[in-house]
């Protein structure tokens, strides 16, 4: 029931979202562009060949990037707070986004100061950064063959602040040109199109089949992991699948977006408190959720103060901390997992 | 299934935790594993459900090694009830029992109508149908660990194993979890393995007790062979009084006052009249204080006779259900010469003891100071027609009648000087 609904509302907030700018195109005009495209059946006669490459190349791939980035950040989420069984996991705690983040940073400063540019360089360079450091904290956490939580936690926190040292010491280096690793950091959609698209697709669709898959275990998982193994669950095995899935996800929406923080951290548990902890229900829910607000979070980004652009973290945090207060306060299920 | 152990080891890092285990554990048994903190039982346990592997010896499950079952194998024919169930999640208790079904599921397979009516049963049998769409973190300890219980039999194990499963329950919880799981293997056949803490529950129901101390068996059998009173001063260092169940047989363990040495009072011996349990924790606490105790006339066999010779008190004692022989009485006058102070305690009167009320008559006329403790007070305690009362009244004439013991100790401690046994005064503070 919760699923069907949420998509609906994702539809419509991509055909609203689209509608929306600062060229005013009506939602049934938008529509008709976007099934013409998509199908090939509707022709687009009467409607000005520059209306349908402003909705076509520009506000369509923004959202639907949204859609990919904010799907896979809260998908990751859950996925980070179940396995790692604590309620303040997102999917930058255990430095996979630091890696990300350290790797554009390289990317943007090697640019500036020696020339080195090619295409898609920033997201190559974060997504090598974000495999890196999965590399890193993953090694640092193994213990005899065993990854376990606490040592993972401890090992994602100390990467991350390694990483943010070197990402200020770019920062300090890169003087009066810090603004494009300062934009980066601060997350947003500007200026991507569907290159971006179909790197993350991949990623997100086939990291949700892997979590689905595993969603039985995420749920025998919160019981811990002693009556997970007697359950019958290959816990060690599970963990690194859902660590290495999540990492993944996360890296991939991570290097085409910068850093958008507050989605994987509020959507699940803002999901949880309506559909309970059944990770059959809260994942495929949470991508729907986080979907649909980071493209309304968008909406606001390029509305709000336009013709200027505020990085669309900012929005997601300004949003979802109050949100996330109101929930803690108003609903009866406590914020847990 | 049966359970063999044979001789298993296992260590954490350099620390030996087992060394050399070995026991048998029929099908459809229930085994009690028993012992002090930290001599071993959870470890075995855990080595038991697979999650330590053992470092020496193996395990045989059904015939099986332990190590050849595969996961989901393994868990369809094992199920474990740990001792602390984190409950920080917010499922239903539906939810949870159903995860017991998880070994019989594949991946991409959803719950099927046999499934849940397998986890309604469970949750029918252990009392929980109730709780059914209640959240885990809702429920009282008690509640939750049957639903741990509820899922484990979910997943229809041949064996299950328990660590203190009745924990932090009340008496009443206690009962109604060991009767469950004692039904489930005399009726269903279960082999049960369980950690248990309690002595008396653990004689109670099991059919068979390991005794684990350091690492070791030290003892294991009938409940008959591993209770006794040098086990359990060997293990645990106390000292008990291994009684059998008053209905059952069943050894019973009453605890005895510590092995402890005693600052003894130099002074004359307090002496009780006693008899039928009137004066078993009298005994007890003026031992306890320090004083020097004795006691007569008993039968032997009465329970404060069993209560003087567990505490090492003099006694008279006369044969079994006789009355007080001339001879005994002489015997008991003797001893009352000796005292510094009497206690009648709280006595029914019949025939039968007459003459020790008339001990203590001539010990009070003998110009001892004698108490006579009426904590009941009004309740009926003469079978003799009026002649022990008389008697009794005569006592009270010369005597000090106590409402409360701890008046008598009181006054004791009047007559004899100072408190007893309080460490701090036997021994000084050490200057700093």
């Amino acid at each position: 029931m919760t699923v069907p609904v949420l998509l609906a509302v994702l539809a419509a907030s991509i055909i609203m979202a689209t509608a929306i700018g600062a060229v005013a195109i009506p939602p049934g005009v938008t529509l008709r562009i976007i099934a013409a495209k998509l199908t090939g059946l509707l022709d687009l006669e009467g409607i000005a060949a520059n209306t349908v490459s402003i909705i076509w190349q520009l506000r369509l791939p923004r959202v639907f990037l949204g859609v990919l980035v904010g799907a896979s950040l809260a998908l990751a989420g859950v996925s980070f707070q179940g396995l790692l069984r604590n309620p303040l996991a997102d999917p930058f705690t255990i430095g996979v986004s630091s890696g990300a983040a350290t790797g554009a940073a390289l990317a943007i400063f090697l640019r500036q100061f020696f020339g080195l540019s090619f295409p898609q360089m920033v997201p190559l360079f974060a997504f090598a950064g974000a495999f890196a450091a999965l590399f890193f904290v993953y090694n640092l956490a193994k213990i005899g063959g065993q990854v376990p939580v606490e040592t993972l936690l401890l090992a994602g926190v100390v990467v991350s602040s390694f990483l943010s040292a070197v990402i200020s010491l770019l920062m300090v280096l890169a003087g009066e040109n810090m603004q494009g690793i300062f934009f980066w950091l601060s997350g947003g959609l500007l200026m991507r199109s569907w290159p971006e698209i179909w790197f993350v697709l991949p990623y997100l669709a086939a990291g949700f089949l892997i979590l689905i898959s595993y969603a039985r275990d995420l749920n025998v998982l919160l019981m811990g992991e002693e009556a997970a193994m007697s359950l019958g669950v290959n816990v060690e095995k599970t963990k690194k699948i859902l660590l290495v899935t999540s990492s993944l996800v996360t890296a991939a929406a991570v290097s085409v977006s910068g850093m958008i923080g507050f989605v994987g951290l509020i959507i699940p548990h803002a999901v949880r408190i309506v559909t309970g902890p059944d990770h059959r229900i809260l994942l495929p829910a949470s991508a729907l959720v986080g979907a649909s607000f980071l493209v309304w979070a968008d909406v606001v980004a390029r509305t709000v103060l336009a013709p200027q652009e505020i990085p669309v973290g900012i929005i997601t945090a300004f949003v979802g901390a109050p949100f996330f207060i109101y929930l803690l306060r108003k609903k009866k299920r406590e914020i847990r997992l | 299934m049966d359970l063999k152990i044979q001789d298993v080891t296992f260590a954490y890092g350099e620390h030996a935790v087992l060394r050399g285990t070995t026991f048998y554990v029929p099908q459809g048994s229930f085994l009690g594993i028993i012992g002090p903190n930290g001599g071993g039982k959870t470890t075995l346990l855990k080595l038991l459900s697979r999650l330590l592997l053992p470092q020496g010896g193996c395990i045989l499950l059904g015939g099986q090694p332990l190590a050849a079952f595969n996961r989901k194998d393994l868990a369809r024919n094992m199920a474990v009830v740990a001792q602390d169930t984190m409950a920080s999640y917010q499922f239903t208790v539906e939810d949870v029992v159903l995860m017991g079904r998880a070994p019989y599921l594949g991946r991409f397979q959803s719950e099927s109508l046999a499934d849940y009516e397998i986890v309604h049963h469970a949750l029918a049998v252990t009392g929980c149908s109730h709780l059914r769409e209640r959240l885990i973190t809702e429920l009282s300890g008690g509640e939750r660990q049957r639903v741990m219980i509820a899922r484990a039999l979910a997943q229809q194990p041949k064996v299950l194993l328990l660590d203190e499963p009745t924990a932090h329950l009340d008496i009443g919880y206690q009962q109604e979890i060991l009767d469950l799981l004692k039904h489930l293997s005399l009726s269903e056949g279960l082999t049960v393995v369980a950690v248990l803490h309690d002595l008396n529950l653990a004689a109670y129901y099991c059919q068979k007790l390991v005794l684990v101390h350091n690492g070791r068996i030290h003892a294991s059998g009938h409940p008959s062979r591993v209770l006794t009173p040098e086990n359990l001063e060997e293990v645990y260092g106390i000292r008990v009084l291994v009684t059998p169940h008053p209905v059952f047989g069943t050894p019973q363990v009453s605890l005895l006052p510590g092995s402890r040495r005693r600052q003894r009072k130099v002074a004359p011996p307090v002496h009780i009249i006693a008899g039928g349990g009137s004066g078993g924790e009298l005994l007890r606490d003026l031992v306890e204080a320090g004083y020097t105790v004795t006691t007569g006339v008993l039968n032997v066999g009465d329970s404060d006779w069993e209560a003087a010779r567990a505490l090492a008190v003099p006694v008279v004692a006369e044969a079994p259900f006789s009355g007080i022989s001339e001879e005994r009485h002489k015997e008991h006058l003797a001893m009352l010469e000796q005292a510094g102070a009497v206690v009648l305690a709280e006595i029914p009167l019949g025939h039968g003891n007459l003459l020790n009320v008339e001990a203590a008559l001539a010990a009070a006329e003998a110009g001892k100071p004698v108490f006579i403790l009426e904590e009941r007070g009004e309740v009926e305690r003469d079978f003799t027609g009026g002649e022990g009362a008389k008697l009794l009244n005569a006592v009270k004439a010369k005597g000090i009648v106590i409402r409360e013991k701890v008046g008598l100790y009181r006054a004791l401690k009047e007559i004899f000087g100072g408190p007893l046994n309080l460490p701090a005064e036997a021994e000084p503070p050490a200057d700093k």
